[in-house]
């Protein structure tokens, strides 16, 4: 028995030796410049984008013999622990792809390359400046540049704003809150709801800059106990407790379909609207959002794309990110996105109007993109996101004053940012 | 005379191909379960982020854990809550069922059928089910079962005196028919002269039930409890599915926060891989703690 144990202890410590070799951050010996480069990107999205992103890839390796990137699906589900499995083990892709911090968060832990030896940040002038800056990270390094871009719009029955005798969506948060009684007086038993951002920080952040404020001052300290944060939550909360948004999520489709009249929801919708609700054809339309007493400023998110640092293809892979910010990478990947009915804003502003969008709804998002602010870069942001948001819902659900849930917000984000 | 203990030679001849084709189980037990166990326990003393080489940092996790988390307590107290209502409520329905429909007539194994269907169901498939039911506004089948009545729309998924409620519904609808069968097969055991004797000394319907059926179908009840304890402390498809929202998994105010998906959240979305092998650990010992409990009430309720 006493043999046993001791066995089953060795074999446990040897165990436990064995985990202390977990991962490791060594450089990864790169692979001979002249031999084959078979390089893998993952890509966060849906099998119809990857189509899209490998269309670019096949003009990249056209035009370098001996190189080959092959672009692979994950799901928004469970792409960021496969990336982070990855990065553990050091084996895995060449590049990733996923949401705008993605990048820095496997950056700051040594998962990706610095773009700046790739001359990347030439590609500066062409982005939305405020995206750009939110893929940076905190400390200037650039582990991913923006790959496409995400934001909001309003989504409105065209038929029930006649309905009210309205002749067009709101164009300002005074306008809205009229357009909202009207709309009830119509008839309408739910005027207004909100589908990207609901009851989240990213619903906030457009009534937050569009009152003048912002989650952080220029020198990244909190800024959520000025009269503008005040203001914005005030109005936001009166969406729900006197317009009749609902709190809880319906997606834009469904709502517009159900008789919702208006719906703040992300570009995607714009795309499968006709298709997945053939009824609503011709009855929808779409414009910037309303704008606040400091202007229209509206979330601009989106992907973001790096190179990882176990890659033996950094060259290469550094080079093709770099590419992808061509005309003929946004020309190939508009077309192909076109083809395939896929919702892509390309992260170049001058590229918006060949976006696979009918004239008019690319000159709506050419509107929000050109005043858009992004996510906060500022350290210990991440790590606050989510307790901001539970602040904004207490303040909402109202389990707690406003002035108390902002103050809170505000403590959350210094107490991180140390 | 005891005999001669064999000599490793002898044994080794004896049950050598037995060891051999022993091999291919032990090596993935040994490298699927014993391994990566080992390696978690590890990485709980340390401050692995997934990324760079694991910190040594002793029972900093543990101690953070237990005294300076809120949120670990939040889905600690939740997790809590939902296990008693979902395995007290799950174990009582499952019995009920097994009471109503434990004959071999058509009427009965039809019912038990239907009632077992959710068991053998994919759970994502299931889960996609409820949420749709809760959906809000007017499309949502609660809603519109609501709106026969002229009630209006409830906001299911963004009321957080709702959740628990919802989680232990969604629960014990899936569980119950698992727990009926072996109710049904606890039941069949019981030999029916127990009864017949009992109703010639005069006993009540209520009096067998308690005197007969309830202590003989003891043993059933510890495995239905223990195992359902065991299933619902590890919670997680039906928050992530049902209640995740955009970043937070917990849902609105964290009224879905159980142990499993704060794990998940804190080693898989914010890089605590080590904090979150020490909750492993913690919610490990929560279980195995309970279950003993359990395990040993059982005994002490066989000997009185």
């Amino acid at each position: 028995m006493r043999r046993t144990t001791a066995a089953a202890c060795a074999a446990l410590l040897a165990a436990l030796g064995a985990g202390c070799a977990t991962s490791g951050t060594g450089p990864t010996k790169q692979a001979d410049a002249n031999a084959p480069a078979n390089l893998v990107w993952w890509s966060t999205g849906g099998d119809d984008e990857t189509a899209a992103f490998q269309k670019a890839a096949d003009l990249y390796a056209r035009s370098h013999p001996g190189v080959t990137i092959k672009v692979q699906t994950l799901s928004w589900d469970d792409a960021y622990a496969k990336m982070l499995a990855a990065s553990s083990s050091r084996s895995g892709p060449d590049l990733i792809s996923g949401g705008m911090t993605w990048t820095i968060q496997f950056g700051l832990r040594g998962g990706m390359i610095d773009l700046r030896s790739f001359g990347i940040e030439q590609l500066k002038t062409q982005a939305q400046p405020a995206q750009w800056k939110s893929a940076v990270s905190p400390d200037g390094t650039v582990y991913g540049i923006p790959l496409d871009m995400s934001t909001e719009a309003l989504y409105y029955r065209k038929d029930l704003l006649k309905k009210a005798g309205l002749d067009g969506p709101p164009k300002t948060w005074d306008e809205l809150t009229a357009d909202i009684a009207k709309l009830k007086a119509a008839g309408v038993k739910r005027p207004l709801s909100i589908d990207w951002g609901n009851l989240d920080w990213i619903g906030y952040f457009n009534f937050l800059y569009q009152a003048g404020g912002s989650f952080y001052t220029p020198d990244c300290k909190p800024s959520l106990d000025t009269p503008q944060a005040q203001r914005a939550l005030s109005y936001w909360i009166d969406l729900y407790r006197k317009g009749g948004a609902p709190t809880d999520t319906v997606a834009t489709p469904d709502a517009l379909e159900t008789g919702i009249a208006m719906v703040y929801g992300g570009n995607w919708n714009a795309k499968v609207l006709d298709t997945s609700k053939p009824k609503l054809k011709g009855k929808w339309a779409m414009a910037p959002l309303p704008a606040g007493p400091a202007g229209p400023t509206t979330f601009i998110g989106g992907r973001a794309v790096g190179v990882t640092s176990y890659s033996k293809h950094v060259q290469q892979a550094g080079d093709f990110v770099r590419f992808l910010y061509t005309d003929e990478a946004i020309d190939a990947i508009n077309a192909e996105s076109k083809a395939r009915n896929v919702s892509y804003l390309p992260p170049r502003p001058d590229k918006i109007g060949d976006a696979p969008f009918p004239p008019e709804q690319s000159a709506v998002f050419g509107d929000i993109i050109s005043t858009g602010a992004a996510a906060p870069g500022c350290p210990g942001w991440d790590e606050s996101a989510g307790d901001v948001a539970k602040q904004l819902q207490s303040a909402i659900l109202g389990k707690a004053d406003m002035k108390t849930a902002l103050s809170e917000a505000a403590k959350i984000m210094g107490r991180n940012a140390q | 005379m005891a005999p001669h203990a064999a000599s490793p030679r002898s044994r080794w001849r004896r049950h050598g191909t037995s060891y051999l084709m022993l091999l291919p189980f032990l090596g993935l037990f040994a490298g699927f379960l014993i391994w990566p166990l080992a390696n978690s326990l590890y990485l709980s003393f340390t401050s692995f982020d997934g990324v760079t080489v694991p910190r040594f940092t002793g029972l900093e996790n543990f101690r953070s854990l237990l005294f300076d988390d809120d949120r670990f307590r939040h889905a600690l107290g939740n997790t809590f809550i939902y296990v008693v209502a979902s395995v007290g409520l799950g174990t009582l329905l499952s019995l009920g069922l097994a009471l109503a429909f434990n004959g071999s007539s058509w009427p009965h194994r039809i019912m038990r059928t239907i009632f077992f269907l959710p068991s053998v169901t994919s759970t994502i498939a299931l889960m996609l089910l409820w949420k749709w039911i809760f959906n809000p506004g007017d499309y949502g089948l609660a809603n519109t079962a609501i709106s026969w009545f002229g009630g209006t729309a409830v906001e299911w998924l963004a009321t957080p005196g709702l959740t628990i409620p919802i989680l232990v519904l969604m629960s014990v609808w899936g569980g119950m028919g698992y727990g009926m069968v072996l109710y049904v097969s606890g039941l069949n055991t019981i030999p029916e002269e127990y009864y017949e004797a009992a109703r010639i000394d005069g006993a009540t319907d209520w009096q067998r039930f308690r005197r007969i059926t309830l202590p003989l179908l003891r043993p059933v009840t510890t495995y239905v409890v223990v195992t359902g304890l065991i299933g619902a402390f590890q919670i997680f498809e039906a928050v992530y599915i049902v209640f995740r929202g955009t970043n937070n998994i917990g849902g609105v105010l964290d009224s879905a926060l159980m142990i499993v998906p704060y794990l998940y959240d804190q080693g898989f979305t914010h890089f605590r891989l080590g904090y979150a092998s020490a909750i492993a650990w913690v919610l490990f010992l929560i279980i195995f703690a309970i279950s003993m409990v359990n395990l040993r009430i059982g005994r002490a309720l066989k000997e009185l």
